[in-house]
Formats: C-alpha cells, structure tokens, sequence
C-alpha cells in the first residue's frame, strides 16, 4: 500500500501540486494569502510537498531535518497555524481523490488507504503545532519579563522623597513586586516620605486598594511616611462607593500638591527666587 | 544570651543583634519592663536593623512589648525594620498602626525627642 501510494504521488506530483494549491487558495481567505509573496507561497508550498514525500518514502533522519526546518520557517514566516494544518488536511483529500480518480486504488478499500494517509499526516501536524506553540510560549515569557522590568520603578526625586509611579492594572505578582520594589528602594535611599502615583492605574478596585494599603503599611513599618497620590475623580468615587478606608492615608489629586506636601513634612518648600 | 538594655539619658536603647529565640524573647520583655521601672525612662527605641527575618511569636512579643512599655508610660520607636521583616509582618496581618518607626537608629531618636518635646 505504501509503495503504491508513494508512486502515484510521484507519478502525479505536479498535478497534485496544482490540485491542492488550488483547494487552498479557493478555501482560504483571500487577505491571508495575499499579505504572502507569491513566490515564497510558492517555495514553501513546495517544501512542503517534498516534506510529505520524504515521510512517505520513510527517510527517517532527512525527513526529520526537514521537517524542523520547515516548521521553524512557517512560523518565522507568520504563517498562520490554522492554513498549515489546513493545508495538511487538503493535501489528505487531494490525494485521496486523485488515487480513486485515477483507479490506483479498489473502492473498498478506500477507507484504509485514508487511514494510512492520516497516520502519515499526525506526526508532521503534530511537529508544526508544537513549534508553534513553542514559538507562542516563548514571546510570552519573553513579554512578561519585559513588563516585569518596566513594572514599578522607584525614583529619588529629591532627598528623602522618593516617587513610584504605577502605570497599568495591578495583579497579584505585580503587587508583590511593587511593595518589595518600595521597600528595598525606601531602605536604600533613605527616603522619609514616598508618593505612590496612581494616575496611571485604570481601576482600582478592593483588591488593587488592598494591595496598596499593605504596601503603605509596609513603608511605615520600615520608617517612613507612604502618601497616595494621582486620585482622579472617578477613582475618587470608586474608592468611597467601594467603602475602602484611606483615612490612614495622606492622598491628594496631583503628583504636584503630593511634592509640596511631602516637602512640608520634611521641613522645606519650593522658593522663587526674587528678581 | 540576654539583649544589652542601654539608657541614654531619659531614654531606653536597644539593639537586637541576632535572631531572637522564644526564650530570649520573653527574657527581654521581662528586662525591658524592669528596666522602665527601674529608671523611670520615657522612651524607648527598638533598633532591629541585624534582623532578617521574624516569626509570628516574635512578632507578637515585639507589639506586646511596645504596648507594655506603653501602658508603663514610655514612648517606644522601633527602627530599621527589614524589607522582608515588613512583609512578613503585612502577612501576618501584625500592623503596628500606632507604633512609631523610623529608619534607623538616628532618626528614631531625632523622632522620639521631637515627641518627648525636648
């Protein structure tokens, strides 16, 4: 059964070619195809034949190779995963209705040939599929960890004030990261007073309030003085409407009232200078 | 080992160098209270800066203690809390609302005299 099939694909491969890129095209949508170079289209689509021969004629070790190059090319490529295994299946019903078209096959037993065409078929979808989504993890972990630097930096503005602007939604892990990042920062720079900015926080809701409060706890434990700051209108009645208490809190609208007022509590003021 | 109580003037100074044991803690407590008594001090301050790490029971001999002195008519600071003592403080939900705390050891004194008014 191999050999036959073996043979006829390759007897047929130009017209199989055309068959199936032609099921592909018709099937698919036209914007995927068309951000496609046609030429690379064209390559690939080739490449990939060859791949399929290669694991029908069962050379083990080139056809392994191979198909790890393909796949580390599709997805550089951007290929999208739903066409790779599109083109997968086509390639099954392609060829399937090519062999009974031209007689190689009895009629009976067209369902073991599709089963054997299928087993064939698994590995290499299952090998494209996990480079993809290897490919998938690793951006991921690759951004996380880029947010993670980006997360909660503390600057020393001045002497004994220090300033941590938070900007997106904060989670649990980021939470965690802000208050050691705080801490360790307080400690280091010997900061009296710290401005916790808020403005770049889209909603702050118990959990987010919660983490903060223990956060301006913890500075307190070590020392110094935590004020909020950056609460604009609709957080301000976020917060009441929730019923979270910041009455142990010093909060003020603007970053700039917050500096004044920390500058007060470490008894100095801003000056123009005269003339 | 028991902590060295040191009096500066009207105030009370301690610095705990190593990790405490239960034990060594009740012990403190004990010498602290007596030593309030004995010297009749009115402040206290409490320098933790060598510890890295706490446990519940500490934790709570430590607010017991501030209060004790509190109710024997001393104003305590605690300084140079950790880092990670903070959080773990946070996480066991040991807040010290009331208590006074300063980075280290001079500032918690610049702080207790401010609020001894002298």
């Amino acid at each position: 059964m191999y050999n036959k099939i073996t043979a006829h694909i390759e007897d047929h491969r130009e017209e199989l070619e055309r068959l199936w890129k032609e099921q592909l095209t018709s099937d698919t949508d036209a914007r995927i195809i068309d951000i496609m170079p046609e030429h690379i289209f064209e390559s690939t689509s080739s490449e990939f034949f060859d791949i399929i021969l290669l694991n029908l004629k069962d050379k083990d070790r080139e056809y392994k190779e191979k198909l790890q190059s393909f796949s580390d090319k599709v997805v550089r490529l951007g290929w999208p995963v739903a066409l790779v295994v599109k083109g997968l299946r086509e390639f099954v019903h392609t060829v399937q209705e090519n062999l009974v078209q031209y007689g190689s096959i009895d009629k009976e037993r067209e369902g073991d040939y599709l089963e054997l065409l299928d087993k064939w078929m698994t590995p290499i979808s299952n090998e494209i599929i996990q480079t993809y989504a290897e490919t998938w993890e690793k951006t991921v972990s690759l951004q996380k960890m880029a947010l993670q630097e980006l997360s909660a930096p503390l600057i020393p503005v001045m002497e004994q004030i220090s300033v941590m602007p938070l900007v997106g939604t904060i989670d649990t892990e980021r939470a965690r990261l802000v208050m050691e990042n705080l801490l360790d920062g307080v400690v280091s720079h010997r900061s009296e007073v710290v401005l916790i900015d808020i403005t770049g926080v889209p909603v702050v809701d118990t959990m987010v309030a919660h983490h903060i409060i223990q956060a301006a706890e913890a500075v307190h434990l070590v020392g110094a003085k935590c004020m909020l700051v950056g609460i604009r209108p609709e957080i301000a009645q976020t917060i009441v409407n929730l019923g979270i208490d910041l009455d142990k809190f010093i909060t003020t609208s603007t970053m700039k009232k917050g500096v004044e007022l920390a500058l007060e509590m470490t008894g100095r003021k801003i000056v123009e200078l005269e003339g | 080992m028991r902590i060295p109580i040191l009096k500066l003037n009207d105030c009370l100074l301690i610095s705990i160098q190593w990790e405490l044991d239960d034990q060594t803690a009740l012990e403190f407590q004990e010498d602290l209270l007596k030593r309030i008594h004995e010297t009749n001090a009115r402040g206290v301050v409490i320098d933790i800066t060598s510890i890295d790490f706490i446990d519940s029971f500490i934790a709570k001999v430590l607010g017991d203690v501030i209060n004790m002195s509190r109710l024997m008519g001393a104003k305590v600071v605690i300084t140079g809390i950790q880092p990670a003592v903070a959080i773990t403080l946070i996480e066991l939900g040991i807040r010290l609302d009331d208590v006074m705390t300063a980075l280290d050891l001079e500032k918690g004194l610049e702080k207790l005299q401010q609020e001894l008014g002298d």
